[in-house]
């Protein structure tokens, strides 16, 4: 469960997000849309505890951004998948060492990453890939790649910021798709994006961000 | 267990993966750690230069006209008694004249018709102590010694350039200590810039959850790798220099002095080089994770 209550964060040039009260229910999934600048990745952030809120409380999962330290934010983050719009991966080693990261940073044993690897790629379509380096991949491919990472840990929740951004029509969409599969074996989900079109009659919750202010929810 | 295992082996490959600044980290490195051992050889060795300097120390003793060879030898006796003293040689006058006689040309004997040469005596100072040798009082001694007319000593320019190397030597703590952390920054930059460019796969780690100290593993193991290397390739490095200067040395020089390594010299810059390497790792990884 992810919930916002009160919060608000504001950067220096004044810009951020304003007294935001929401409840994301554990297995849901939701969009989060505004155009450039309202506010997403901010509260994106807020929610993964890389900004702490200047007044409210963000709730993630059992971790409160008011007892949150900087030795719990790990623990916290572990149950917290991420995609970013400009994939993230890391350039200097193959997909299968990318995916690996976070389950070494778990204290999994080398048998368990290789098969929890070998599944998330198959889930995404990339099995065959799994030697290459994110630069012999398409962009489709390379942002199916940090999804495959997001959930190779099998996380609780699972925050995908401009995931599309990218992305062709017929890739946005096969993402989409992606991440609806995945909701459906309990993860919970909030994506954000620019792109209505992309997101409507989805039959999905949608949050609408506008200068830092939720306007729908 | 294997998440040990994973970090020290992230630290090999990190190296591998990043070959160019690897290999700019381990070769500023080296010439620093081969500038500071040839730094330290130096210092250890110039006692040498003085100890041949000292060995010019020399005291010609002239005796009295009248005064017999055999007399001499009773003087001498005595002189080689004084602490201080490494050997004292008695010239008789026979040999006063054949040394005129090769440096001069000239065979006073049969210009003079007797031979006006004194008996006199060589007189060289103790060379293998650490402490600079008080000429003075030694000169004084013999010269209070009966049937000595004239001493003479040439040390002057010998003890002045020992004054300075002393002064030098007082100083010495202070530049190698500013030699050092010169050094010190130059590679802790490198290594900062080393692990800067790995800036994404720290901020990539801490988003995907791992601990401070996950982070930091490969970077110090990395640290340690490279503070390893290049101490090791260091050594061929000294060994060759010091290898060349004893060469010049022995072949076109007839000083008789030869560099010697002090064995812990290895141990130091070993550890200098890691601490180096690791500190540097730790404090730029952590900049980063701030």
């Amino acid at each position: 469960m992810i919930e916002f209550q009160n919060v608000s964060y504001s950067y220096n040039n004044s810009n951020g997000v304003n007294n935001l009260s929401f409840q994301i229910d554990d297995g849901e999934f939701a969009f989060l849309i505004g155009p450039t600048g309202s506010g997403k990745t901010t509260l994106m952030r807020l929610i993964y505890f890389d900004l702490l809120p200047d007044s409210g409380a963000v709730l993630t999962g059992k971790f409160s951004s008011e007892k949150m330290t900087k030795r719990k934010k790990p623990k916290a983050r572990r149950n917290i998948g991420m995609v970013f719009q400009d994939y993230k991966l890391l350039s200097d080693r193959n997909l299968f060492d990318n995916l690996a990261l976070p389950l070494y940073v778990l204290g999994l044993s080398s048998r368990e990453i290789v098969d929890r690897v070998d599944e998330a790629l198959e889930l995404v379509g990339l099995y065959d890939k799994k030697l290459h380096l994110p630069s012999q991949m398409s962009g489709g491919e390379q942002q199916r790649s940090c999804l495959a990472r997001a959930i190779v840990k099998e996380p609780n929740i699972i925050l995908a910021d401009e995931p599309t951004g990218n992305l062709d029509p017929v890739a946005s969409f096969e993402l989409v798709r992606l991440l609806e599969t995945i909701n459906e074996m309990g993860t919970t989900i909030l994506m954000a994006s620019h792109n209505y079109n992309l997101i409507k009659g989805r039959g999905r919750r949608i949050l609408e961000l506008k200068d830092g202010i939720l306007r729908a929810a | 267990m294997e998440k040990l295992l994973y970090l020290i082996t992230e630290g090999f490959k990190n190296i591998w993966r990043h070959k160019i600044t690897s290999f700019t980290a381990i070769f500023s490195l080296f010439l620093t750690l081969v500038f500071i051992g040839l730094m330290a050889t130096a210092g250890n060795n110039t006692h040498k230069i003085l100890q041949y300097l000292r060995a010019k120390y020399k005291i010609e003793v002239f005796f009295k006209p009248n005064f017999a060879n055999e007399e001499a030898v009773g003087v001498i006796h005595k002189i080689k008694k004084i602490p201080g003293v490494r050997t004292a040689t008695l010239i008789e006058k026979e040999d006063a004249l054949r040394i005129f006689k090769d440096q001069f040309g000239e065979d006073i004997m049969s210009l003079l018709g007797y031979n006006p040469l004194p008996v006199s005596a060589v007189v060289n100072l103790k060379r293998n102590s650490e402490n600079p040798i008080k000429a003075g009082p030694i000169v004084k001694k013999i010269n209070a010694m009966s049937g000595v007319e004239e001493v003479k000593y040439q040390g002057h320019l010998i003890k002045k350039i020992e004054r300075t190397y002393y002064r030098i030597l007082d100083k010495v703590p202070y530049i190698a200590g500013l030699i050092v952390f010169v050094s010190f920054l130059i590679i802790y930059n490198t290594i900062k810039l080393s692990v800067y460019s790995r800036k994404e796969l720290i901020k990539s780690l801490e988003l995907i959850g791992a601990t401070s100290l996950f982070i930091k593993m490969p970077f110090l193991f990395e640290g340690l790798i490279i503070g390893f290397l290049s101490s090791v390739i260091a050594v061929p490095g000294i060994l060759s220099s010091v290898g060349i200067v004893n060469y010049i040395l022995s072949n076109f020089t007839n000083w008789g002095i030869r560099v010697s390594l002090d064995p812990t010299l290895w141990i130091w810059m070993f550890l200098i080089s890691i601490f180096i390497t690791v500190f540097g790792s730790y404090r730029a990884a952590s900049s980063i994770l701030k």
